[in-house]
């Protein structure tokens, strides 16, 4: 086996990679979910306005997806981006609303308190050395509370047009989410396969003492990794204000749970060092269909909860069959 | 075997868009705030019983807390599923604006019961009217404290509309009065039992001269009595408490001692009201859309009950338990 695959040529070792990679059993997961729904709910779950509806949905939760897929494969967590999705989108409606700031200038605040939140994440766990799930517990209540703190838990309204754009609008027909989410996508592959330090972030999870002997930053580039997620959780949370029209201290209440299952789904290892930025959107849009689809198909509200859960337990079950396949195939070579 | 595999998904997926029968049944979807809160399963029997009667399908959708932007989720995959009626209790009035609109636009009926999106395209709002249960219990709190005294607020979500209303007419009538009755920081319990009966514990015991206690939503009464023991001390201090909500295991305060008048809302009468007049309306019928003024477009009033120990009894037998 190892003799063909050295064989094989440049664009025919590329189709390879695809088959084999994990990513793709994701994507048949999804398509699977798809058919299913189009057969039982027809044109309803088809429709461009319903798909572009569900595209919209799990955008939000796919942004804090690729930020938290970062950390992930630094072999960390970060349970505060629900907390700061919240805290960074009062931040910019308190701007707008409060502080006079225009539109732009208040969203750029609003992502550096994000981008704040993570650097205390980063370096509580890289200078304090206390563990991601600590730390990041410990930011999730810090943040939580500065939201309520300083909105004394009443919500921001009235937010100008120019604003809700963000969330509400749309270039040539696309929702604006789904376009932030499809740029970040983009310039967050191109990171982690193109550039050094998104080579670092794979050699930290994967062994992060090796690492850090052959030289890798490792501190620099996990505090970077935090910075990154909290800036994701804040574009997240602004855009979800943007939507409302309305700023929320009880915002994103549980979206860490949203953001990390989107990331497992999409195939990437809870210990780090595997995975990609394709794998956590997809899983992100594996629970929006879903929930779509229970709706669509009038399953008992009570029982959405339950079918879900279900659901992410095959889904992740899949994978891991075909990837303890996959493994225990290379060892027998 | 997978190219192939994907191939047929593909191929049964195209060939799925061949057009389903059409539903000749009307359908409503009734939304709550959320579906962990109990007090709106009056609504939910109410709707399901008219719908019932009328032979239509009344669906209870929601989301699982009490978030907005779930709830807007909620709406969207509603107006694709592209239902005849939508009757919803906002969790926040700007952030369900702009979907109540698209729904509007849509084609669909819209109606919003117990908490209202006043700006938005909504036909009609049937519920309790706050203003007039917050001023009718400043009233009673008047005449308990004729010499004034520290009263406290509690409340459930800070910004929703219909407890925000309750509050106010608690506070203008006070103010209106000249009331010596000095209204403290409104605390809330965020519509959570638990957290609710925390926070009146904790209050009530950091503030040792607390004369009465306004809880704007029944919460701490779905609780255990034994749960309050600060609560049963501030009562038998000559603490008064006015709160509203009428709800089954509220009753059992009564005998206790731990409550001096209960103001109740009639859910039933919303979600009854509320599908009525969406049928009506998806119908093309004539059809009473409530009174309008400068303050609310289409209001319907649900009315409230005034219970007390004297006849609480007698109104419990009309209640079944939870």
């Amino acid at each position: 086996m190892t003799e063909k695959k050295a064989a094989v040529g440049g664009a025919k070792n590329w189709l390879l990679r695809i088959r084999q990679a994990s990513t793709f059993n994701i994507f048949l997961i999804l398509l699977g979910m798809c058919v299913i729904l189009a057969l039982l709910a027809g044109g309803k779950f088809l429709s461009v306005s319903n798909i572009t509806s569900v595209v919209r949905q799990f955008s939000f939760y796919a942004i804090m997806s690729i930020g938290m897929v970062l950390v992930i494969l630094t072999g960390g967590i970060d349970l505060s981006v629900g907390s700061v999705f919240a805290f960074s989108g009062i931040i910019t409606c308190m701007g707008i609303m409060r502080w006079g700031v225009p539109v732009f200038p208040a969203v750029l605040l609003g992502i550096l308190a994000g981008a704040a939140f993570g650097l205390l994440n980063g370096l509580c766990i890289t200078k304090l050395q206390l563990p991601p799930f600590i730390a990041t517990l410990g930011t999730m209540s810090i943040a939580r509370g500065v939201s309520y703190g300083i909105t004394g838990g009443y919500p921001i309204g009235g937010l100008p047009d120019s604003f809700k754009f963000i969330g509400l609008g749309s270039i040539l027909d696309v929702p604006t989410p789904i376009i932030w989410m499809v740029v970040l996508a983009l310039l967050f592959s191109v990171f982690l396969r193109r550039t050094i330090r998104g080579r670092w972030v794979y050699a930290i999870g994967g062994n992060e003492e090796a690492a850090r002997i052959s030289g890798v930053k490792v501190n620099q580039t996990k505090i970077i990794v935090y910075v990154l997620c909290g800036m994701m959780a804040a574009i997240a949370g602004i855009a979800t204000a943007a939507r409302l029209g309305v700023g929320q201290s009880t915002a994103g209440v549980g979206y860490e749970m949203d953001a990390i299952a989107g990331v497992i789904i999409g195939g990437a290892s809870v210990s780090g060092g595997y995975g990609n930025i394709i794998g956590p959107i997809l899983g992100a849009a594996i629970m929006g269909v879903l929930r779509n689809g229970l709706v669509l198909l009038n399953v008992s509200a009570y029982w959405q909860q339950a079918v879900i859960g279900v659901v992410i337990i095959v889904a992740v079950s899949f994978d891991k069959l075909q990837h303890d396949r996959r493994s225990s195939l290379r060892k027998t070579r | 075997m997978r190219k192939l595999l994907s191939l047929v998904l593909v191929t049964l997926m195209v060939l799925s868009l061949v057009p389903a029968l059409a539903q000749e049944n009307i359908t409503i979807a009734v939304v709550p705030k959320s579906l962990d809160n109990a007090i709106f399963l009056d609504a939910k029997t109410a709707a399901e019983a008219v719908g019932k009667e009328l032979g239509i399908t009344v669906q209870w959708e929601g989301s699982t807390t009490s978030d907005a932007a779930q709830q807007v989720n909620v709406i969207e995959s509603l107006i694709e599923r592209q239902v005849d009626g939508i009757l919803i209790s906002c969790n926040d009035a700007d952030a369900l604006k702009d979907v109540i609109d698209r729904a509007v636009d849509a084609g669909i009926q819209v109606g919003v019961f117990d908490s209202d999106s006043p700006n938005s395209k909504r036909a009609f709002y049937a519920g309790t009217d706050n203003y007039a249960i917050g001023k009718l219990s400043a009233e009673y709190m008047m005449e308990y404290l004729p010499e004034g005294g520290k009263v406290a607020i509690l409340t459930g979500v800070l910004g929703a509309p219909n407890l925000e209303m309750r509050i106010t007419g608690f506070k203008e009538t006070l103010a209106a009065a000249n009331s010596p009755i000095e209204v403290l920081p409104v605390q809330t319990g965020q519509d959570d039992v638990q957290k609710s009966v925390e926070v009146v514990n904790q209050y009530t015991a950091a503030n040792p001269d607390l004369a009465g206690w306004f809880f704007d939503g029944g919460w701490p009464y779905f609780a255990d009595p034994d749960a309050m023991p600060e609560l049963k001390a501030f009562m038998e201090k000559g603490g008064r408490i006015v709160s509203i909500d009428t709800f089954y295991p509220m009753g059992q305060f009564f005998p206790l001692g731990m409550v001096d008048v209960l103001i109740g809302q009639d859910y039933f009468a919303m979600g009854r009201i509320g599908v009525e007049t969406l049928y009506k309306l998806i119908k093309g019928e004539e059809v009473d859309l409530g009174v309008s003024d400068d303050t609310v477009k289409n209001y319907i009033d649900t009315g409230y009950e005034v219970v007390t120990l004297e006849n609480y009894e007698e109104v419990w037998k009309t209640k079944s338990p939870w």
